[in-house]
């Protein structure tokens, strides 16, 4: 499949993001409060599903509709997934938003997203700057190479 | 039914199994793994950062860009379809919190949007790419991350609440 064609699947996940009440701070807030269950069962509905589809995808040779391989190796294991993990999840408290729910807020029209959207790339752009100088690659291929 | 499907909020059991299909479709008919937060670093090295960092593949990969371009696309045609795109500078209750104060609130949104893109690119993916992805694929570090969203999201909750009792 050609790139432009997966701008359709940004159209699409952002809208099921939006109907999902995915894009509101409060359904967000309450989560984090465990006040609501919503936002846990929908995260826990979607990883069944999709690894249902995983296994069947698994199942008939790990290939497209079109025959080519797909290429999905499962994310190497790296302390940073714990504390980029905590770091994350507080950002995603203050803001009620992560990478995906923060660009469906700009389409819905909530207007203050746009400084969320700002600062995630801020963040992006300041860790890339913090690790390049360390002169570290994000995931040192010697660990994630052992633990495959 | 218009009314059940662009109008009321869907409930977990219908955007779940949602969110879970486009994954697969993802997979099946685009050969790749969904994630939105390494696009970010893809928009960085497109804008000409040459930092080694955005040097990696993964932020070279035409289809990024294209994906994360379609999402506010997405919550335009949600917002049309429930009645129509009305901008708002309003932002649940965290307009409570920041005390209806502009400044504040896009204080707090850039600075938590800083924790979001740095932490996100630290662990390596975010909550589609991670919590969801990474998990139906049985990865740890998925499962950890998530974890670790979840305790940074509720430690600082309860520290909001210790400051402002709410």
């Amino acid at each position: 499949m050609r790139a432009p064609g997966f701008m359709l699947f940004g159209v699409l996940f952002g809208f099921v993001l939006s109907r999902g009440r995915l894009t509101d701070y409060d359904t967000m807030a309450r989560m984090f409060r465990l006040a609501e269950f919503h936002v846990f069962g929908v995260i826990g509905s979607a990883i069944v599903t999709a690894a249902i589809g995983f296994w069947l995808l698994r199942r008939a040779g790990q290939r497209t509709v079109a025959g080519r391989p797909i290429d999905m190796r499962p994310k190497p294991w790296h302390a940073g997934a714990a504390w980029g993990g905590l770091v994350l999840g507080a950002g995603w408290r203050l803001t009620g938003a992560c990478p995906g729910t923060s660009l469906a807020q700009v389409g819905e029209g909530k207007v203050v997203a746009f400084f969320t959207v700002a600062g995630i790339l801020a963040g992006t752009y300041l860790y890339a700057r913090i690790r390049s100088r360390a002169g570290t690659p994000s995931v040192s291929p010697r660990v994630s190479e052992a633990l495959r | 039914m218009y009314h059940a499907l662009f109008v009321s909020p869907w409930s977990w059991w219908a955007a779940g199994p949602a969110i879970g299909l486009i994954v697969i479709l993802f997979a099946w008919i685009g050969g790749r793994a969904l994630g939105v937060s390494t696009g970010y670093g893809s928009v960085c090295a497109a804008a000409g950062s040459h930092l080694p960092f955005f040097g990696a593949k993964e932020y070279h990969e035409g289809w990024r860009i294209w994906f994360i371009a379609g999402l506010p696309v997405g919550g335009i045609v949600a917002a049309v379809l429930a009645g129509g795109l009305a901008p708002t500078l309003a932002y649940g209750q965290l307009d409570i919190l920041t005390g209806g104060s502009l400044a504040a609130k896009a204080a707090l949104l850039l600075v938590g949007g800083l924790l979001v893109g740095a932490g996100a690119r630290w662990a390596g993916g975010c909550p589609s790419g991670h919590s969801i992805v990474g998990i139906a694929q049985g990865a740890r570090s998925s499962l950890i991350a998530t974890l670790g969203f979840m305790v940074g999201g509720i430690g600082v909750f309860n520290l909001l609440y210790a400051l402002f009792g709410r």
